[in-house]
């Protein structure tokens, strides 16, 4: 289960701390700042991503999660709301589970996969308790395909390693694929399972009827295990609690 | 990138005034820490330390290396600091300010060169495998007393964590997995903390655990190392304004107060994690070092 928490950073403009699946990640946004001459952007803001290994210091790993989040999370935020301006993401990995035998190597899993999603939901959290203006927000899962062609979504260290494929799918808020990066052998038809899985743990039930409808559907659901309504739940509850001297004053 | 916001000349003489009347912003103490907190993770060798609003994270891990050539006998122990905008805006990754330098070259002269982890306990093959020790420290949130709390944290975790236990037969080394064999704690020597006084009014006054206001108005602050013994590891006297060789002399015995109050919250700390960890009273039968 995914634990979820709000602005735990006091001088970041917007913070979030996401855990799920033995991995956990303190997102820090701060922006929209001054950007340096070289970064600046003439028509929209520069998204500049950073993450940072729970231990040693960043490597190719880190700076090819950097270039997808980034790629992501430009769509996401309305970039051209704030012209010739910095966002600034710090990701630091705090804990990546380990399979429980000993490398000469630092604990890092092997792929690099895995953590994306935790990185993912983790900004994007970070970015709703900056308040910077997003078009969407998003949600991301990790399956893994074993070798009988099973699904296995939220892998652990040890399934991952005997896996014959890892996917990673983001869905934006409206149902759409935002990211898919796959890893290892599959064919179409696996894909397509998969991406049917994924849309189910991140969205929920497809939506075939009309918007007004389809809205008393959620507030009536009581299915909260899709991600969509967990980081639904984790803003409300923040917000809530944030409101509660409005409260009492009646 | 930004700087970090200097106090407004209101505030500045506000806080001032204020310190003449003997009185601090936040209702301490002259002598007082914030509340401190100290926590740790699931694994072993991650210590979450918060003074306050500052909140630093550290996290100590092991690989096995080849020792370097002229200390064959000597395990590797680094320790690794990197200021990000996590905790400060003004803080730019992947560049040293001098914040960085100065709290590293501290922490490096309090824990590593005052022998605090005895680097020949992580030889396993003389003169070809060393355990590779690593103290990576993130600060996650910064008000001031950075130096004491990474200090403190680093130590922390030290003292949490626990190393694969392993064995050498006919030149074989093994290494155990936590599951065959519980990991071992750390050989360490004495407990060194760091403790940071600043000054004010020409060094006629002092103050202990200064927020980053107080510690952006004051003319010079002192950083002392001391184990919880009275052993002073380091005294280092920076940004400039000249001070009382008495004055000094006070300082450090204050430091000393407050090492063992540091010490003792730090024992309280890992004594309870213990207690957590220790599941139907078993650990001290299950420990590497007893005998089999």
């Amino acid at each position: 289960m995914a634990n979820i928490t709000l602005s735990p950073l006091y001088r970041a403009d917007g913070s979030a701390k996401y855990s799920k699946a033995g991995y956990s990640v303190i997102a820090a946004v701060s922006g929209p700042i001054e950007v340096q001459r070289r970064d600046e952007l003439p028509e929209e803001a520069a998204v500049d991503i950073a993450v940072r290994p729970a231990a040693g210091v960043g490597g190719l790993r880190e700076r090819h999660l950097e270039s997808i989040i980034q790629n992501t999370l430009r769509r996401v935020i309305l970039v051209s709301a704030h012209p010739r301006s910095l966002i600034q993401f710090t990701l630091q990995i705090v804990t990546s589970p380990e399979d429980g035998t000993v490398t000469g190597n630092l604990p890092q899993a092997a792929s690099n996969l895995p953590v994306l999603p935790a990185l993912l939901q983790a900004s994007i959290l970070a970015l709703i308790s900056t308040s910077i203006p997003l078009s969407m927000t998003l949600t991301a899962t990790l399956v893994a395909v074993n070798s009988n062609d099973t699904l296995i979504p939220d892998p652990s260290v040890q399934q991952i390693k005997l896996a014959s494929s890892i996917h990673v799918l983001a869905f934006s808020s409206h149902g759409e694929l935002l990211v898919v990066e796959s890893e290892g052998d599959f064919t179409m038809d696996t894909w397509e399972e998969v991406y049917q899985k994924a849309k189910l743990i991140c969205h929920g039930e497809e939506e075939y009827k009309g918007e007004s409808e389809s809205e008393d559907m959620s507030m009536n659901s009581e299915d909260v295990s899709n991600l969509e309504n967990v980081l639904k739940d984790a803003v409300e509850r923040k917000i809530a609690k944030s409101q509660r001297w409005k409260e009492s004053m009646g | 990138m930004p700087r970090e916001a200097e106090p407004s000349i209101n505030d500045r003489a506000f806080l001032l005034q204020a310190l003449q009347e003997n009185i601090r912003l936040d209702g301490r103490a002259l002598d007082a820490y914030r509340h401190l907190d100290i926590s740790f993770g699931d694994d072993y060798g991650v210590a979450d330390v918060r003074l306050g609003k500052t909140r630093v994270l550290t996290r100590i891990s092991a690989s096995i290396t080849a020792p370097r050539p002229d200390r064959k006998f000597d395990g590797i122990f680094t320790i690794t600091t990197e200021l990000s905008p996590l905790a400060s805006p003004a803080f730019e990754s992947g560049r040293q300010s001098d914040l960085e330098t100065h709290l590293s070259r501290i922490l490096e002269t309090s824990l590593r060169r005052s022998q605090a982890l005895s680097t020949e306990s992580l030889c396993l093959v003389a003169g070809q495998k060393v355990w590779a020790l690593r103290a990576d420290i993130h600060v996650l949130d910064y008000d001031g007393g950075l130096i004491d709390a990474c200090c403190l944290s680093t130590l922390t975790a030290l003292r949490h964590y626990r190393i694969p236990d392993a064995s050498v037969k006919g030149g074989d080394l093994t290494v155990y997995t936590p599951v065959e064999r519980d990991p071992v704690p750390l050989a360490l020597l004495h407990h060194p903390v760091c403790v940071t006084l600043n000054f004010f009014e020409s060094g006629e006054k002092w103050l202990v655990d200064a927020t980053l206001m107080e510690q952006q108005c004051s003319e010079g602050e002192i950083v002392v190392a001391a184990n919880p013994q009275g052993e002073v590891c380091l005294v280092q006297k920076g940004g400039g304004g000249e001070v009382d060789a008495l004055v000094l002399l006070r300082c450090v015995e204050v430091a000393m107060g407050k090492v063992r109050e540091l010490g003792k919250a730090m024992d309280g700390a890992l004594a309870k994690d213990a207690k957590r960890r220790d599941k139907g009273g078993m650990s001290r039968e299950l420990r590497a070092e007893n005998e089999r």
